[in-house]
């Protein structure tokens, strides 16, 4: 309790700004942190670009015929 | 940058395909897995480029006996973990040290609290670099709301109740860690 009302506090005291930056979440679970966490986590463009010029380089893979994938096994 | 022929409408800056989509739907889980487990956003840029460079290269290899998003977390897991090893630096908690979370005190059961900040990633990365390479992986995985305990169960290579207690377990550990970095 003494620690929110230190959250209240602090919030109360910021400018409008910085309070609007500053908001205190709740939740349930670890898992729901991540998911917000993950939420606001992007992956940088740099990869894709990067992954396209590796992937220039390599002759796409064939693509199995019907009857391979229907009763499974690999290309030889 | 040369223009290209054809339009990407992924957005993602890769050639439109089959490939391109698997890219678009579960590269940001994918990096996010990396960028937790490894605890370095260019280690986690360069894992998530290896990782689905492995899956263009076995594209066609993949039967359709797992969900596609189980087949690349399956790459990515492995991929990580061969990483981490290779490392040899990394401090893991025993068993016995799960006896701490065991004893741990009754707020953790409470909802965790935040100011959201941006420092809100890094202690969060500070909580998980404390749990076990275990704990870590299942909370991670479990964040994933695309999973279910059974796809976590195949991924981690244990029974669904396994997960289930293990779970319990890290979520205690978690929230006594992460009171710890406020």
């Amino acid at each position: 309790m003494k620690q929110q009302s230190k959250f209240s506090a602090e919030q109360n005291s910021e400018t409008e700004h910085q309070a609007q930056s500053q908001q205190q979440r709740e939740f349930a679970s670890p898992e729901e942190l991540l998911r917000f966490d993950a939420a606001q986590t992007s992956v940088p463009s740099a990869v894709a670009e990067r992954l396209q010029r590796s992937t220039e380089t390599i002759s796409p893979p064939p693509n199995p015929s019907w009857w391979r994938r229907f009763f499974g096994g690999t290309n030889s | 940058m040369p223009e290209r022929e054809t339009a990407d409408e992924a957005g993602n800056g890769l050639e439109p395909s089959a490939f391109a989509d698997l890219y678009t739907e579960h590269s940001r889980p994918v990096y996010y897995l990396a960028l937790r487990l490894l605890g370095d956003p260019e280690k986690a840029q360069d894992a998530t480029h290896d990782v689905f460079l492995k899956a263009f290269r076995k594209m066609d290899q993949f039967r359709g006996e797992a969900s596609w998003r189980t087949w690349i977390y399956r790459i990515a897991i492995n991929h990580c973990r061969n990483l981490q090893l290779s490392w040899h630096g990394r401090h893991v908690f025993s068993n016995a040290d799960e006896m701490v979370w065991e004893n741990a005190a009754a707020q953790t059961d409470s909802p965790l609290r935040v100011l959201e900040t941006k420092e809100l990633g890094l202690r969060i990365q500070k909580t998980l670099d404390g749990l076990s390479d275990e704990y870590r992986l299942l909370l991670l995985l479990v964040a994933d709301q695309e999973l279910s305990y059974e796809q976590i169960a195949a991924l981690t290579e244990q029974s669904s109740d396994s997960v289930r207690g293990k779970l319990h377990r890290a979520r205690k550990a978690f929230a006594v860690l992460f009171e710890k970095t406020a």
